[in-house]
């Protein structure tokens, strides 16, 4: 993964999580992992662990903990009323954000 | 605000549970109490709190076999500084941060 990308990937990480949360409730290795598959290799687990703990600590979500087999119990995150607002913002800024740059890329010629 | 004895256990408990970690998470965790003390909150309940969310997170990893470098990635200054944010009360450099953008809000006027 470049540096521009991860560097872009951190900007969006939190829409991405939450657009995650918003299929079904998951827990931070499940999201790390779901991730990895779609080719985001080198996002750190610490970092995902992180941004959880910042969408719990301002309401985002709701955690219940379920008991693992090994170690602690895992925190599954569900998405609530306010995450979903949270998303919902997400998704206008990025609409703003990917129309500008495709009339940008558009006048540049280089798009089909 | 938890009394000074509780405070103590408290920080027992959690020394515990790092010590009884496989080793490269414990030194894991060792470095980022290290980092954390000094750039992360300045009263010791939400510093307890940073410890204990590490802690977890380390837990996780080891009963998942996720590698060390996996969890805190290419850059564990990075890593720190960005954890460190999910925890503005209390935190010095939070202060700092604040005076900061007052200040220029006073410069405006």
């Amino acid at each position: 993964m470049s540096k521009q990308m991860t560097e872009m990937l951190k900007g969006t990480l939190e829409g991405i999580v939450l657009a995650i949360l918003r299929q079904r409730p998951a827990y931070g290795y499940e999201i790390t992992g779901w991730l990895r598959d779609q080719g985001f290799e080198d996002i750190a687990e610490g970092t995902v662990y992180a941004l959880l703990v910042r969408i719990e600590n301002r309401g985002l979500v709701d955690v219940a903990r379920v008991p693992s087999e090994k170690g602690p119990p895992r925190k599954v995150y569900t998405l609530n009323a306010q995450g979903r607002q949270a998303l919902d913002e997400f998704w206008r800024s990025w609409g703003f954000l990917t129309a500008r740059l495709d009339r940008l890329h558009d006048a540049n010629g280089e798009r089909a | 605000m938890t009394s000074w004895l509780d405070q103590k256990k408290h920080y027992r408990a959690y020394r515990a549970r790092v010590d009884a970690l496989p080793e490269p998470y414990r030194i894991a965790v060792d470095a980022l109490e290290r980092y954390v003390s000094v750039l992360g909150p300045g009263k010791s309940d939400p510093l307890q709190q940073v410890f204990d969310d590490l802690t977890e997170l380390f837990e996780q990893a080891a009963a998942d076999g996720t590698p060390v470098r996996a969890v805190v990635g290419e850059d564990p200054v990075e890593f720190a500084e960005e954890f460190l944010r999910n925890y503005p009360a209390g935190a010095w450099i939070g202060k700092e941060r604040e005076k900061l953008a007052q200040a220029i809000t006073r410069a405006e006027r």
